[in-house]
């Protein structure tokens, strides 16, 4: 999220699409609730009539899986009707920006410049732009960055600073203003009906309602969530709601933003600690062989020429000195090399990809630590197959999953699986202390409420067990890349036993000369502006500086920014920043310099976040995201004006509508889902998007509209968690949703001969399941292109396993194993079947 | 008019999660089936269907057609006790197990002086009382089951499990009149958003009911009677109680429920044998119910 969940109050008009919110994210509901009572408009897009929608001023339904579509068509209606905010637009983005010779779109091909058939990858040198000049940083004495020659930095060679050729009026045919106008401009109500399956009227209607919002003092926020994410496109998905905020102005102000809902409750730490292949903790790039191979190569390909990422070296430094401690020093490059890198084919070690190397024997042990990938992964009979193929297998959980069960599923022979399964019980939430990162990036301290409960404990302990084992082994019998192993600092243990608190002492970061944290003595950093690229600081993740900074009471976690308990609200904005610490910087809504307008007078009196009183910024409600002051050699502060840096993450520090930042295109654009009804794509010549992940894998069995006409998605309800592993075991739970159901339309279910609580059977290439019928009124068929088109939705929360409730039926089996090329996400929510009645 | 205390349920704002339902259950100690996949499949949202003897509060489910090209006008609504002022149960009941809270005036009841006798279940005009046993299902003693207003809650200055649980604020607890000028006004804001049939229930009906509700859509989509009634036989009871006394109330009564209902009364008489601790029927000789002392049961 760029906001939080109170700041949804603030919003005068709330889009829900590609979510279940009040359903999937009950405390959601308390919020938006808010925002009506105060007036506030709320359509809720999605492909069938949920609870959410029950509540909403305007329901739209749509075709699963043509978000862009969609989206685009709102873009051309903004723009069409000059509904836009010029001011944001021209100050705040990159929309000024002229692009390089021979970047082009063709609807034609379907492709952007710079495709390469026989790698299925784009050269993307055409995506960046034209620039004018190429300036120094500073590296003298007093300069800006001088820190670069200081002692203990590792050498690299600054970043040129790039400066864009730009048409401040928007004309030149090559100003990304003028790109996407063009692009957009096939994007027609007629075509995105055809596309989608909603009639005109309701789309104009919706479209109306939020592009009101491009009023400078109001405000839209998008609540989405894996609705959007789980496509082969959905990175672009998640994007194009970002250009429509940028339009609008609706990001970095309170009530907007594009606010992605998280669901396991430490789903957004997770993120943050970097459990993708290719991150590295904070959001950094992991290190990997073709552009990082050094830490010199990683300094010059990841510093960015400008905005706040110039200073990317320093928290590197500093999480090396995190990971290997003493051992750490600049003639070694910090024990640079003795981290992994990413191999050429990363994208192979993403979740899907390891079943891939499961089924050819490549990967031989595999430990799934909280998660039930036989169940909630796609095409999971596949999986199934795949696992019976390791030698090993580790499952941590609170229960017996159906993954730690894998071998005695329905198609399953136990007698032909040699799988060694172990099983490590892990403690509950509510067993073990330690942080938690809401959706709105909130830290908060969580503390034990009771003893596990026999051998099971928590993660931190079963880890620090591993490690102190595997530590043992590499000591004494040395192996392969034993050095990355036995150089590692692990030394977060207080009063003898591994404690998250001295963790947080890591991810906080700390002035290496005066902490030893055997002894107990720590001297925290206030936040992270005070890391340094010297190696004289530490810090685990760069994000979470500040937010455990407290050196007189390091013990106690209520003495911490994280453990903060203050109702303090200023601007009644719902902002709480005495409320437990919101990362980066305890900043609530991040790129809050655009709340203001080019002169720092904020677009809405009554949401003010910033505001510059012609001499410095004296308003600051929330933390502001941007520089907004200098601090001189003698300590003293001077202000900076307002300026157009609204956006400092980025090196241009504008917003972008054109990016190079995605592997498969510059601008989203509306590809179909792997499986699809349509014949051809109405808005280009490509049918998918050409990068979709692991199309052509043997085990995906792409099914086709002749075989399978069926349009199906699938979804969580609000009474069960994901794979059910947990609330199943839950009898009340089981007792207000007893059983796994097909919601369809009673026009489907007519021409099928099914009857409400009918036993369906749900089918394509990849496997067959029978679920309960929900035939229903909230499900309509949608005209797409001039035919009826059917879907149908389903509840995924069932296995084999459970001694309450349990089920032979996997749903998953039936999702295809294919994927998004930037977040290897697979796509869940939109396929073929056919049903019939069982 | 009611006094004391209200929920007020504001249907325009429930999310129907059934978050209540499972707090209910939580708090007040109910069990769920716990035999492996002997739930059916009802071919609904609402689970289980109906209030039963170990379930006091459900949300109903109820899809009418909106007159519009998408979408419906789904009706979620609560089913539980509804605290009536003039409690047809608490008059019913003959052996003073069922009974006002004199201070919030929800209707609660004593497990412990329920004689099964079921006078509340023929009386209540929403149908709620549920019996745990003497169903058929343990074959045992009756005993009323239903929502007390968590009133062991409420005496310690907190509000009822459902409420507490509430996300999007659709249940609240506070003072009768406090809760009535919240749903009067938020029927108003409903209203103009064009939901005509927006109406406040339980304002008027048996004397005021503790629990109050905002509906959006039109009564019939949701399950509560368009006008519950006490009936005049038992408000006769009533009055006649504190001259009679209990035997003679439960005599009256239970002839007068039985032409009421429809279903001839029988109450099996039943002994307790002090020796085994068992209740036994005098003219099955079938032991009914066996009170384990040892483990603390009466």
């Amino acid at each position: 999220m760029t906001g939080h969940y109170c700041d949804f109050k603030n919003a005068d008009v709330i889009l829900t699409s590609g979510s279940n919110n009040l359903e999937n994210h009950p405390v959601s509901s308390k919020w938006v609730q808010r925002a009506l009572d105060a007036g506030a408009t709320w359509i809720v897009v999605d492909p069938r009539f949920t609870r959410t929608a029950a509540h909403a001023d305007i329901y739209c339904p749509i075709r699963s899986g043509t978000d862009i579509a969609f989206y685009g068509g709102m873009i051309n209606y903004i723009i069409e009707n000059d509904l836009w905010q010029h001011e944001y637009v021209e100050h705040y983005t990159n929309a000024t920006f002229i692009m390089e010779d021979g970047y082009e779109f063709d609807p034609e091909t379907g492709l952007f410049s710079g495709w390469d058939e026989s790698t299925g990858t784009y050269d993307k040198h055409t995506w960046h732009y034209a620039i004018e000049e190429e300036t120094e940083w500073d590296t003298s004495e007093g300069g800006s960055y001088a820190w670069v020659t200081e002692e203990g930095v590792p050498e690299f060679t600054p970043p040129k600073v790039q400066v864009a050729k730009k048409d401040p009026k928007m004309q030149d045919p090559m100003c990304v203003w003028q790109l996407m106008k063009k692009h957009y401009s096939r994007y027609t109500i007629e075509t995105v009906c055809e596309i989608c399956g909603m009639d005109a009227e309701t789309l104009e209607q919706v479209y109306a309602a939020y592009a009101a919002t491009g009023a400078p003092e109001k405000s839209g926020t998008i609540l989405y969530a894996l609705g959007q994410t789980q496509h082969t496109y959905g990175t672009n998905n998640t994007r194009i709601m970002t250009l429509v905020q940028l339009l609008l102005g609706n990001a970095g102000i309170a009530g907007g933003g594009l606010n992605a809902l998280r669901g396991e409750p430490n789903v957004q730490g997770a993120t943050d600690m970097a459990m993708l292949v290719f991150d590295f903790p904070g959001y950094l790039r992991w290190p990997n062989v073709s552009e990082s191979p050094s830490l010199r190569a990683w300094c010059e390909s990841q510093t960015y020429y400008g905005g706040y990422y110039t200073n990317k070296p320093k928290f590197m430094v500093s999480a090396l000195k995190e990971w290997f401690g003493d051992n750490a020093t600049v003639k070694n490059d910090y024990c640079y090399d003795l981290l992994p890198k990413v191999p050429a084919n990363g994208g192979d070690y993403t979740t899907m990809g390891t079943f891939h190397l499961m089924d050819s024997g490549t990967m031989k042990g595999y430990f799934a630590w909280g998660q039930n990938p036989v169940v909630s992964d796609p095409n999971s009979a596949f999986n199934r197959r795949a696992m019976s193929k390791l030698e090993w297998l580790v499952v941590a959980d609170w229960v017996e999953t159906a993954t730690a069960a894998f071998w005695r599923a329905p198609d399953m022979k136990p007698e032909d699986i040699q799988t060694e399964v172990y099983f490590l019980p892990a403690a509950l939430i509510y067993e073990k202390s330690g942080t938690i990162a809401n959706s709105g990036r909130w830290l908060q301290w969580r503390y034990k409420a009771a003893d596990p409960v026999g051998e099971a404990r928590p993660d931190y302990e079963i880890a620090d067990m591993l490690w102190s084992k595997i530590v043992e082994l590499y000591e004494a019998e040395g192996g392969p890349s034993a050095e990355s192993i036995t150089n590692v600092k692990w030394d977060y243990y207080i009063d003898g036993k591994i404690d998250p608190r001295a963790v947080s002492w890591a991810f906080n970061g700390y002035n290496v000369a005066g902490t030893d944290f055997a002894s107990g003595k720590v001297d925290l950093l206030t936040g992270f502006p005070q890391l340094k690229a010297d190696g004289t600081t530490s810090c685990a993740i760069w994000i979470y500086g500040g937010y455990y900074n407290n050196s007189d009471a390091p013990l106690d976690p209520a003495e911490q920014p994280v453990g903060r308990r203050g109702h303090d609200d200023p601007g009644e904005l719902g902002l709480f920043p005495q409320w437990a610490f919101s990362w980066p910087a305890n900043r609530r809504i991040i790129y809050n310099r655009a709340s203001a307008d080019a002169n720092g007078k904020p677009w809405n009196p009554n949401r003010v976040l910033v505001e510059w009183d012609g001499k410095e910024w004296a308003t600051r409600n929330d933390v502001p995201d941007f520089v907004f002051q200098t601090t001189n050699a003698d300590g003293t502060t001077t202000p900076v004006p307002p300026n157009d840096n609204a956006f400092f993450m980025k090196p241009e520090q504008h917003a972008n509508f054109i990016s190079y930042g995605l592997a498969d295109a510059a601008l989203p654009e509306h590809y179909e889902p792997f499986e699809t009804p349509m014949k051809e794509n109405l808005l280009n010549a490509r049918l998918n998007s050409p990068c979709v992940k692991f199309g052509d894998h043997e085990s995906v069995k792409k099914g086709d509209v002749e075989t399978y006409p069926i349009v199906a998605t699938t979804y969580s309800i609000t009474e069960h968690w994901q794979t059910g592993a947990q609330t199943r075991m839950c009898p009340a739970l089981n007792e207000v949703a007893p059983k796994q159901f097909i919601e369809l339309s009673p026009q489907l279910a007519e021409e099928k001969g099914i009857a409400n609580g009918d036993d369906v059977r749900v089918f394509n290439n990849r496997g067959s399941v029978v679920l309960k019928a929900l035939v229903t009124k909230r499900i309509v068929p949608l005209e797409v292109n001039g035919e009826t088109i059917h879907e149908v939705g389903m509840i995924h929360h069932w296995d084999w396993t459970n001694m309450y409730s349990s089920d032979d039926n996997v749903v998953n089996d039936l999702t295809p194993n294919v994927g998004d090329p930037n977040s290897f996400i697979p796509e869940f929510k939109a396929f073929l079947v056919d049903i019939e009645k069982a | 008019m009611a006094e004391g205390k209200a929920i007020l349920y504001d249907a325009s704002r429930c999310s129907a999660c059934k978050g209540c339902q499972v707090a209910c259950k939580c708090w007040n100690l109910l069990p769920s089936p716990m035999e492996k996949n002997t739930q059916a499949w009802n071919g609904s949202m609402q689970c289980p269907p109906d209030l039963d003897h170990r379930t006091r509060l459900i949300i109903t489910f109820d899809e009418a057609d909106n007159g519009k090209k998408y979408g419906i006008n789904w009706a979620f609504g609560r089913r539980a006790c509804m605290h009536c002022t003039d409690a047809a149960c608490v008059m019913a009941c003959p052996s003073g197990c069922l009974y006002h809270d004199e201070e919030t005036g929800m209707v609660s009841f004593d497990r412990d002086k329920c004689i099964g006798c079921k006078y509340c279940v023929s009386a209540c005009p929403f149908d709620v009382p549920r019996h745990i046993g003497g169903n058929g299902l343990f074959d045992a003693g009756a005993k009323i089951n239903k929502c007390t207003g968590c009133i062991d809650r409420i005496k310690n200055g907190r509000s009822p499990a459902c409420v507490t649980t509430c996300q999007p604020g659709a249940l609240q607890f506070g003072d009768w009149e406090e809760m009535l000028a919240v749903a009067k006004e938020r029927v108003e804001v409903l209203k103009a958003k064009g939901f005509e049939s927006a109406q406040v229930y339980g304002e008027e009906q048996v004397g005021g009911t503790h629990v109050l509700h905002v509906l959006k859509y039109p009564l019939e989509q949701y399950e509560l009677p368009e006008n519950p009634q006490v009936s005049p036989l038992i408000g006769a009871m009533n009055w006649m109680k504190p001259i009679l006394g209990v035997g003679a109330i439960a005599l009256v009564g239970g002839l007068g429920l039985s032409f009421l209902t429809g279903v001839g009364y029988k109450r099996p008489e039943m002994r307790y044998d002090e020796a085994n601790h068992d209740i036994i029927n005098v003219e099955t000789g079938e032991v009914v119910r066996h009170i384990d002392k040892e483990a603390g049961e009466r």
